[in-house]
């Protein structure tokens, strides 16, 4: 026998994604990203996003489906996103998802966006078991999670200002390198010389705490100081400088959470863990310390539907389901 | 012909049951931050209450403005996952239009009034006729002195319905002429109404042609201080 068919939507920031996955496969999982919309902007416009989910929740629904091979009758649950997020943005994949699941005679389920990045890299790796410690960085949120098990979850450090994406994107915004800035950064810093400059990494506080807004003002007076002097280093060593910083700061405080908690396992989510120096720099500090590590290819990192329909699953399990009355919530906590 | 109406550009939300003898069932809420809630467990009341099953709707209809953004746009998604769900067309329909319906009577110009916030209204300006409205020109957004002046400059009898109470008390006061009066919001059975004659003469649109009516282009607010356009290497 094999499991529930589940359709996941997302919509909670500048993605429309779509996934359907069924016993931990993903049958498909399709986007359409509104990058181009907000780049002109330099940031994610929580009106446009919302503009750009309703002109294409339809459609992409039906791509979904089609990618899948199935049918919309076929699917034996809906499931969209209820937070947290931007509520304007989250409100049309969840009226869709629950109108489409009443119209089905489905179940609805209403999923909380970051139990469903905990919940992606389930989708690659079968192997991958709860206790975790799971690094969940974005440009909307910044977190070390502790996964006791499905379902049991503690966030044992988040940031205290800017989100890792929201320091990216500040900083390549300054640095005229567009948005987002993680890939953007990413790409100029190739060839650079990351050692070159020492940008201040907030270390200090407590151990599992994030921090980015020094870096960003200690990058704006870098930059002034030398360009009007006359002697601003490469744009590549810039870039890698500021990579290398934020990477640091991430791999340094998830590792201060593996041993504050003795979990032998590791794991990431969110749109930051697809930057390819943080995803290097973590492969090499969980082998030095004989930590597992799962981290989802980049396409099931940054938001998208498979892994709601994944922690949909885990829900529909248990028999839990959203009544029809439910409504988003832009500021949900895990483990709320 | 059944069909179910979805109305949620406004405060009001509601929904309704439509065939050929009528209003079937309905069902309607004002809370400004409610439709999300509101209109998944409406349509289930009223189906409930009909005794019908979305398989046997002909239509669903969908009031996409203008009005409140995310109240539009929570209606859209609503009923394009339904009609696509039992595959029958979605109709689109003016709010403005639904109230006019509403006040059909009479001889008197209707104008019909949203709330756009921002201190402006979307106005449309309709004529009565035999069983329904007629419209007289585009919808517009207009503050409250233009809309005073238009008024003013117009010799004919006006019936302002529609949310004419979002306006400062002096803009339609001592207007010769000019009466105020209901239905002070879109009702999903006019939208149903309107619908009905579309679907017989075949006109529904392509889905994904139904887009929110927002008449307004998105507030965006940029921190430019910090914004370069150039790095300091361009
Ligand atoms: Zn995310």
């Amino acid at each position: 026998m094999s499991g529930p068919i589940i359709l996941g939507l997302e919509t909670s920031c500048d993605e429309t994604a779509i996934g359907v996955v069924r016993d931990g496969v993903v049958l498909s999982n399709v986007l359409s990203s509104q990058v181009d919309d907000h780049a002109r902007f330099g940031g994610v416009v929580p009106e446009v996003a919302a503009r750009a989910h309703v002109e294409a929740i339809r459609s992409l629904t039906h791509r979904a489906l089609r990618d899948a091979g199935i049918h919309q009758l076929d699917v034996d649950a809906v499931a969209a996103t209820r937070g947290p997020g931007l509520a304007g943005a989250l409100m049309v994949g969840f009226s869709y998802g629950k109108a489409m699941a009443w119209a089905l005679d489905r179940p609805f389920l209403g999923v909380d966006h970051m139990e469903g990045h905990l919940f992606a890299p389930t989708l690659e790796h079968p192997g991958f078991e709860p206790p975790a410690i799971v690094l969940l960085a974005s440009g909307g949120h910044s977190q070390i999670v502790l996964t006791r098990a499905w379902g049991d979850y503690e966030t044992v450090g988040a940031t205290i200002d800017d989100a890792a994406g929201e320091a990216f994107d500040k900083v390549a915004r300054f640095l005229g390198l567009g948005f987002p800035g993680g890939p953007a950064i990413d790409r100029a810093s190739d060839g650079g010389d990351a050692t070159s400059i020492d940008f201040p990494r907030a270390l200090g506080d407590r151990p599992t705490d994030l921090s980015f807004s020094g870096l960003k003002t200690a990058v704006v007076t870098f930059v002034r100081r030398h360009h009007e002097a006359g002697d601003l280093p490469p744009l590549s060593d810039v870039a890698a400088a500021v990579q290398e910083a934020i990477v640091d700061v991430l791999v340094a405080k998830t590792m201060n959470a593996v041993e504050q908690t003795g979990v032998k396992v590791v794991a990431g989510g969110g749109g930051v863990l697809a930057n390819r120096r943080l995803r290097q720099r973590l492969t090499e500090a969980c082998a030095a310390r004989g930590i597992r590590l799962f981290l989802p290819s980049p396409i099931l990192c940054t938001d998208n539907g498979a892994m709601v329909a994944a922690a949909a699953a885990f829900r529909l399990e248990r028999g839990e389901t959203s009544p029809l009355d439910s409504e988003v919530d832009s500021s949900l906590r895990l483990g709320s | 012909m059944k069909i179910a109406a979805i109305e949620s550009a406004t405060a009001a939300s509601s929904v309704a049951l439509v065939d050929a003898t009528g209003v079937v069932a309905s069902a309607r809420r004002i809370d400004r931050r409610g439709h999300v809630g509101f209109l998944v467990p409406a349509l289930d009341f009223c189906f409930s209450q009909a005794g019908w099953a979305p398989g046997d709707l002909d239509a669903v209809a969908v009031d996409v403005g203008p009005g409140l953004f995310s109240g539009i746009r929570a209606g859209i998604a609503t009923a394009q996952a339904v009609a696509g769900a039992v595959g029958v067309p979605l109709i689109p329909v003016s709010s403005l239009d639904a109230v006019a319906l509403g006040a059909a009577t009479g001889h008197r110009r209707i104008w019909a009034l949203i709330d756009v916030r921002r201190g402006e209204v979307a106005a449309g300006a309709y004529r009565p006729v035999p069983g329904g409205v007629v419209r007289d020109g585009a919808a517009e957004l207009i503050g409250p002195e233009a809309l005073r002046a238009t008024l003013e400059s117009d010799r004919t009898d006006a019936l302002v319905v529609g949310e004419w109470q979002a306006l400062p008390a002096a803009t339609l006061r001592g207007l010769h002429g000019v009466k105020t009066g209901r239905p002070r919001y879109p009702a999903a059975a006019a939208v149903a109404d309107i619908a009905r004659n579309r679907v017989e003469k075949g006109e529904a649109p392509h889905p994904d042609e139904v887009r929110p009516r927002y008449m307004r282009e998105p507030d965006v607010t940029i921190n430019w201080s910090d914004y370069r356009e150039e790095g300091p290497w361009a």
